[in-house]
């Protein structure tokens, strides 16, 4: 199994380092930030595979860290996951580029699918 | 037949005259429209009304003058014109007394057949004398020429002949004497060369007095006759009393030289009197002329008139009335409707409000409930991975199956918090496609327990597959929701509802909701999609629940319809088109999904 280089972003600690424990578990190396800015100054420095980004996070809203991600990182796939998204947040970070938008909370299994495909597209 | 005219009377009244919905009450502007109503009535029949019945009320007041007026005028000219023929008739008498004592010596007047020659050319002249006499100074009749054998009397005791001799001229009332005849005695004192005098006396026959003053007698209401000043009566009256009595009706009359009218009334209804004291120029007499007219009789073409004036006025006021109360009627009640209108749209608006806050605080606890579930999620996923992943544990069946069951409640209140979210998102219109087996089974999920519970059968059946629309989500979830909770709360334990959907046609779906459960009776169905109506107990039911939903589905072009038997169940049939025409699509389409 490839080696999954993933970073997540979400201001909730505990969830964040869970989520990146269960994906360590599956084969995946996940770099784990609490906020927009830090998400922002990690992808500068490190390329990854995958971003899975929260919406509500404490320093930038996080519709505006998928636009600045896209900005620098165009290729990088990023994947809204929220406990809050309104149909308008939907739509918005579709159109900014987001590979797709879910709602937490998300089935371990759903997201490896996406992996999945992910990989499938790039190979 | 009081049936009949009770179902009339209920079309006529007007709508605001049945009692208001309760719970409308505080959205109307208006909270009394039967006062409302009374009021304008009473205004505008007032100020039609009055001013009308001021102006007949002065109408009648000046013409009544007017009549009044002309009365007294008539009369006047009548008591005028009969007081010159009686003053000139007795004016008369008196000048060929005057010209008989200064042409004619005493001694030829002394002689009786000189006398009787006299006598004959005045009546000749004149006419109306009956005799004459000359009276000398101590009363004793000298000579005497007429019918009566009265020669020799003395009159110096006699109040004519004191007069006369003290004031040289005398015209007596009308009295019966020794002759017992009605008769009037004029007299004219002469001198003679001696400065000795003697009176002339002339006895007059009334029937030409009368006859002259009965001559001036206009019409049946009017009565011409002669009084003395006492109120004897001298000439015969119709109305008033007989010869020689006194006057039944005798206002107080002061004298004056013209002719005076006035009005008086006595037990027999008004009545204008008219009077002059007749006097000659050489001599006063005792005669006061009487014309007195009814003034009912009189009144009698007026009298027409007004009562003509009375009819058309009652006809003005009712039709004033009527069209007053019908105008009032139809503007009360186009307000009453408006308000109406106004207050149940306040009403739905107020509920919409408060649907619309509901959802937002279903959203909010759905946003909520998310991140710590996610973190549950992650939590027991993980722990699960220690167990699968790591192989430590792999053998404990018992362990997994409770950590399955986390992951199990888990997954469903994910699908709970999902739902809710999708009525927070009602209010949008948003047109995609929906999968019609599971919007319907989504809706089922809030009644799995409740059917459980109450043994009730669900059925959902689709016999020819499952069938995709473009329809609004939110709406069409708050149509079925709505409906399908009517059936459980019409529906008694063992009962059974059906969900059937089916092709109709290329172009719609139809859905029936189908329930045995306690139904409503035939009567009300026409009424259930009408606001605020319920056959729920008061309290239990806003009235809202099927509007909205019959609402919901025009909003969709749908339609829908319903039929029920009391105590058999209802069945609701709703037809939606497959295909929307709508501009505001969602065309986004996430990748992945739930």
């Amino acid at each position: 199994m490839t080696h999954y280089n993933i970073l997540i972003v979400d201001d909730e600690k505990r969830y964040a380092n869970m989520l990146a424990k269960r994906l360590n578990l599956r084969g995946c190396v996940c770099e784990v930030c609490y906020s927009g800015k830090q998400a922002l100054e990690i992808i500068k420095h490190k390329q990854f595979f995958l971003t899975l980004l929260d919406l509500r996070l404490p320093d930038i809203y996080g519709t505006e860290v998928l636009a600045r991600m896209k900005a620098c990182c165009a290729g990088m796939p990023v994947i809204i996951l929220t406990a809050h998204g309104t149909q308008e947040d939907r739509q918005e970070c579709l159109r900014k580029g987001a590979y797709a938008f879910m709602h937490k909370p998300l089935g371990i299994e759903a997201l490896m699918l996406i992996l999945a495909r992910i990989r499938g597209m790039s190979a | 037949m009081t049936g009949n005219f009770r179902s009339i009377l209920k079309l006529l009244r007007p709508d605001f005259y049945h009692q208001m919905d309760g719970h409308l009450n505080p959205y109307f502007t208006f909270a009394n429209y039967n006062k409302i109503w009374t009021v304008g009535i009473l205004v505008l029949a007032l100020t039609a009304l009055v001013p009308l019945i001021t102006v007949t009320g002065i109408h009648y007041q000046l013409i009544q003058k007017s009549v009044d007026s002309e009365l007294l005028l008539r009369t006047e000219r009548l008591t005028s014109n009969a007081r010159r023929a009686v003053t000139f008739f007795l004016e008369e008498r008196l000048n060929a007394l005057r010209f008989t004592v200064n042409e004619i010596e005493y001694t030829q007047l002394t002689n009786p057949a000189h006398l009787s020659d006299v006598l004959r050319n005045i009546k000749l002249g004149f006419g109306g004398l009956s005799d004459l006499s000359v009276i000398s100074p101590t009363g004793a009749q000298v000579a005497y020429a007429g019918p009566y054998n009265i020669e020799g009397k003395n009159y110096s005791d006699q109040h004519w002949f004191i007069e006369c001799r003290k004031n040289n001229y005398y015209v007596s009332e009308i009295f019966r004497g020794y002759r017992n005849v009605p008769h009037i005695i004029i007299a004219v004192k002469s001198f003679r060369a001696d400065n000795t005098f003697f009176i002339l006396r002339a006895t007059l026959e009334t029937e030409r007095l009368i006859q002259t003053v009965i001559s001036y007698e206009t019409g049946k209401h009017a009565d011409i006759f002669l009084v003395n000043r006492a109120g004897i009566i001298q000439t015969p009256s119709k109305h008033h009393g007989s010869i020689f009595e006194k006057m039944a009706l005798l206002p107080a009359l002061k004298y004056s030289p013209r002719t005076q009218t006035i009005m008086a009334s006595d037990g027999q209804g008004q009545k204008i009197v008219g009077y002059a004291f007749i006097s000659t120029p050489i001599a006063d007499t005792p005669f006061i002329l009487m014309v007195i007219k009814q003034k009912e009789g009189m009144m009698g073409v007026w009298e027409d008139l007004f009562s003509s004036i009375s009819w058309f006025v009652a006809l003005c006021v009712m039709a004033i009335l009527i069209v007053v109360t019908i105008t009032c009627t139809f503007m009360v009640n186009k307000m009453f409707l408006a308000d109406k209108a106004k207050a149940e749209t306040l009403a739905l608006v107020e509920q919409n409000n408060q649907l619309a806050s509901v959802g937002q605080l279903a959203a909010g606890v759905a946003h909520e409930i998310n991140n710590p579930l996610a973190l549950i999620n992650e939590t027991a996923g993980y722990i699960k991975d220690l167990f699968t992943i790591a192989e430590t544990y792999h053998q404990d069946d018992e362990l997994m199956e409770n950590i399955d069951s986390i992951l199990e409640a888990v997954e469903r209140c994910g699908r709970i918090t999902g739902q809710l979210l999708g009525f927070a998102r009602k209010f949008d219109i948003k047109i995609e496609n929906i999968n019609l087996k599971e919007i319907i089974s989504d809706i089922l999920l809030f009644h799995n327990k409740e059917a459980e519970y109450r043994n009730i059968k669900v059925n959902v059946d689709m016999p020819e597959g499952n069938i995709e629309i473009e329809s609004d989500r939110g709406k069409l979830q708050q149509i079925l929701l709505n409906l399908v909770n009517n059936a459980f709360q019409a529906m008694n334990e063992g009962c059974r509802l059906d969900i059937i959907a089916k092709r109709k046609g290329l172009d719609s779906v139809v859905i029936t909701i189908c329930d045995n459960g306690c139904g409503m009776p035939e009567d009300t169905l026409p009424k259930i999609f009408e606001p605020f109506f319920s056959t729920k107990e008061r309290g239990v039911g806003t009235g809202l629940g099927l509007a909205i939903t019959s609402g919901l589905i025009k909003k969709l072009h749908g339609d829908i319809s319903v039929k029920s038997k009391q105590d058999e169940g209802t069945t609701f049939t709703i037809t939606l088109p497959i295909h929307t025409k709508e501009e505001l699509r969602d065309n986004e389409n996430s990748l992945g999904g739930r």
